[in-house]
């Protein structure tokens, strides 16, 4: 770190409720609710300090309209941008989703705990994500794919209603032809154009082996998925400390003060959102 | 710490003399009750008051208070801490200055909130001793005593204040204000006499044996339901609580739409959209699960990090809450089936 971007990061903790500006660099739609945006932070400095890690979330800022949380969907590896999958679902989205490709947003962050990256080097990894809980797993896929030397064997299983809201489509459509990764998608609604699984995601596992000694799970989908997810994965004998589930909570401030975000005893924003499963089992009304 | 004693007359003396100074903010009447407010005459200030409608922490997070100013166009911010008025609240019971305390392992901890803490520097405090009300229960937390987190405090022993000295600041003011003498053996004795006189004074003990553990053993308990039935989601307890620190972020923009604020206001987990995500799950849709999380907070989330419980026992949300819900309520139905 040169001396600008240790002053920088020094002003990013200076005031942590301030957003910096970020241009939109590019927007992709991905289904008729999601869109891809990519952003670059405006200021050069404040750029080189933004170091993240997979699981981690920013709080996005549209001036007038208000924040909100949003997990990075691109990986650590990637310099210089930040990609967020974000959904039309409430007023800072609908906003969002009217930018342009120039337009400047605020971002600020990156906030909380992610998933355990270092640890899991040396091991196979399970990912399961249902819906839009793949953009925070994206991440992690693509930051294993970077350094994929480093890990055994990488299963990806992708659960999503129908075709139309099957989220990075092209991009899995490539991995699903590569060796290095098994990736199986499935809808509940498949269409005519549908080449892949029928049924629930938790119907894979039925056709997947699992090493239970030497594999980490990482699970992100609506709350009602993470139950049976967790129950397969017990199944197949996996430790419950290394089974990880990212939480979707209300983070407004996303360092551990305004509260909306508590879940049992902890704070999405600063404990989680990422938490292994025994520490998921210990937080009441987690899961 | 070290001591003085100022006979009771100097009190006009030291409020005048820190009105040169600062700001002075005390316990003044208002209606039938109790408010803090700025001390523009000396003989309105109420050191003999029991509590106050309000804590003392509007002066550290304000119920509406605006953290940026931003341009609409390019997102250009200013973020600088409000000017802050140099301030002394005079008049402070334990139970508060504890909860400032508790506080500030939020705002001051990990992401310090540079709003907190520029008012946080810029205040002075002055603790007073009380009598306990019927609905004091601040001995059960160890918060019916301050040792520290205050520049002077005034034990009233009658005649004259047994003052504690705490900080460098303190000890500057007293010195240039008021005359206050050494402390010699019989004030020592008074000073302890009161202090054994206030710990006999309390009502009944309240038992909070194992309330973290029980907080979880009995999740499921049906006295959540009963209690939620009762609780009008009103919010009252957490606007009055000391240590209730939840808030909400707004953003309000100037009539032209080019120029805006975001604006930070207190918030309660009690409101039913507290916990609700932006496709609309909520995560705590019952008042039951509310009112269950506000204790389950107070008593054990907060415990968790900072070995301490997230009430002091000022009895102000039991004072304000119409529905007959309290810490004492909520302890006695939990500790309820066991054999005494």
């Amino acid at each position: 770190m040169n001396g600008n971007a240790a002053e920088a990061y020094r002003q990013l903790k200076a005031n942590p409720y301030r957003p910096w500006p970020a241009r939109i660099t590019s927007i992709t739609e991905l289904t008729e609710t999601e869109k891809l945006f990519e952003f670059r932070l405006i200021d050069e400095d404040v750029r080189e300090a933004f170091n993240f890690d997979s699981g981690q979330f920013v709080e996005l800022s549209i001036f007038g309209v208000g924040e909100a949380p949003i997990s990075i969907s691109s990986a650590p590896s990637k310099q210089g941008f930040i990609e967020l999958c974000v959904r039309e679902a409430g007023d800072v989205t609908r906003a969002l989703h009217a930018k342009q490709c120039g337009d400047i947003v605020g971002l600020r962050g990156p906030f909380g705990r992610g998933f355990p990256f270092e640890e899991m080097k040396g091991h196979d990894v399970l990912l399961v994500a249902g819906g839009l809980g793949i953009a925070p797993l994206k991440s992690l896929i693509n930051h294993i794919h970077d350094e994929r030397h480093d890990f055994g064997k990488v299963t990806i299983l992708y659960g999503s209603k129908n075709p139309a809201e099957v989220l990075f489509r092209s991009q899995f459509d490539m991995w699903r032809h590569r060796e290095d990764f098994d990736l199986v998608m499935t809808v509940d609604q498949p269409d005519p154009t549908w080449d892949g699984e029928i049924g629930l995601v938790t119907k894979l596992f039925d056709r997947i082996d699992v090493d239970p000694a030497n594999t980490y799970g990482a699970i992100c989908g609506p709350p009602v998925m993470y139950r049976f997810v967790i129950d397969e994965m017990r199944k197949k004998q996996m430790d419950v400390d290394r089974i990880y589930v990212s939480f979707e909570r209300r983070m407004k401030c996303g360092i551990g003060k305004c509260g909306h975000c508590g879940v049992g005893h902890q704070y999405a924003c600063v404990d989680g959102p990422v938490f292994n499963y025994w520490e998921a089992m210990n937080l009441q009304e987690a899961i | 710490m070290f001591f003085r004693v100022m006979d009771k007359s100097r009190l006009d003396d030291l409020v005048r003399g820190l009105a040169k100074q600062f700001e002075v903010v005390g316990p003044v009447a208002k209606g039938d009750a109790f408010v803090f407010g700025k001390i523009e005459d000396p003989s309105l200030l109420r050191l003999d008051y029991d509590t106050t409608i309000l804590p003392p922490k509007k002066y550290f997070v304000p119920q509406s208070e605006e953290i940026l100013n931003f341009r609409t166009a390019d997102g250009s911010v200013t973020a600088d801490s409000a000017e802050v008025a140099s301030r002394v609240l005079l008049g402070v019971h334990p139970c508060d200055l504890n909860a400032l305390m508790l506080m500030d392992n939020i705002f001051l901890g990990e992401f310090e909130d540079p709003y907190y803490k520029s008012r946080r520097e810029n205040t002075l405090l002055i603790g007073v001793s009380c009598e306990p009300r019927q609905e004091c229960f601040c001995n059960a937390w160890n918060t019916d005593e301050v040792h520290w987190g205050f520049d002077i405090f005034l034990t009233d022993l009658g005649d004259r204040f047994f003052v504690s000295v705490r900080s460098v600041k303190g000890a500057e003011l007293l010195d240039r204000y008021v005359t206050t003498r050494e402390i010699e053996p019989g004030d020592t004795a008074d000073f302890q006499r009161k202090t054994r006189e206030f710990k006999d004074s309390f009502s009944a003990d309240l038992d909070t044996a194992q309330i973290p553990l029980l907080l979880d053993a009995k999740f499921d308990d049906p006295v959540w339901d009963e209690l939620g039935q009762r609780c009008l989601s009103c919010g009252a307890c957490s606007m009055v609580c000391p240590t209730c620190y939840c808030f909400d972020i707004k953003d309000r923009l100037t009539p032209d739409g080019t120029h805006g604020a975001r604006v930070r206001v207190w918030d309660s987990c009690q409101f039913s959209e507290f916990a609700e995500v932006a496709h609309g799950h909520n995560f705590r849709e019952s008042r039951a699960s509310r009112v269950k999380y506000r204790y389950y907070h107070k008593q054990w989330g907060y415990l968790s990090k900072f070995e301490r419980v997230l009430c002091v026992g000022c009895g102000r949300c039991q004072r304000a809450c119409k529905a007959d819900i309290s810490p004492r309520v909520v302890i006695e139905a939990l500790q309820g089936g066991a054999s005494r």
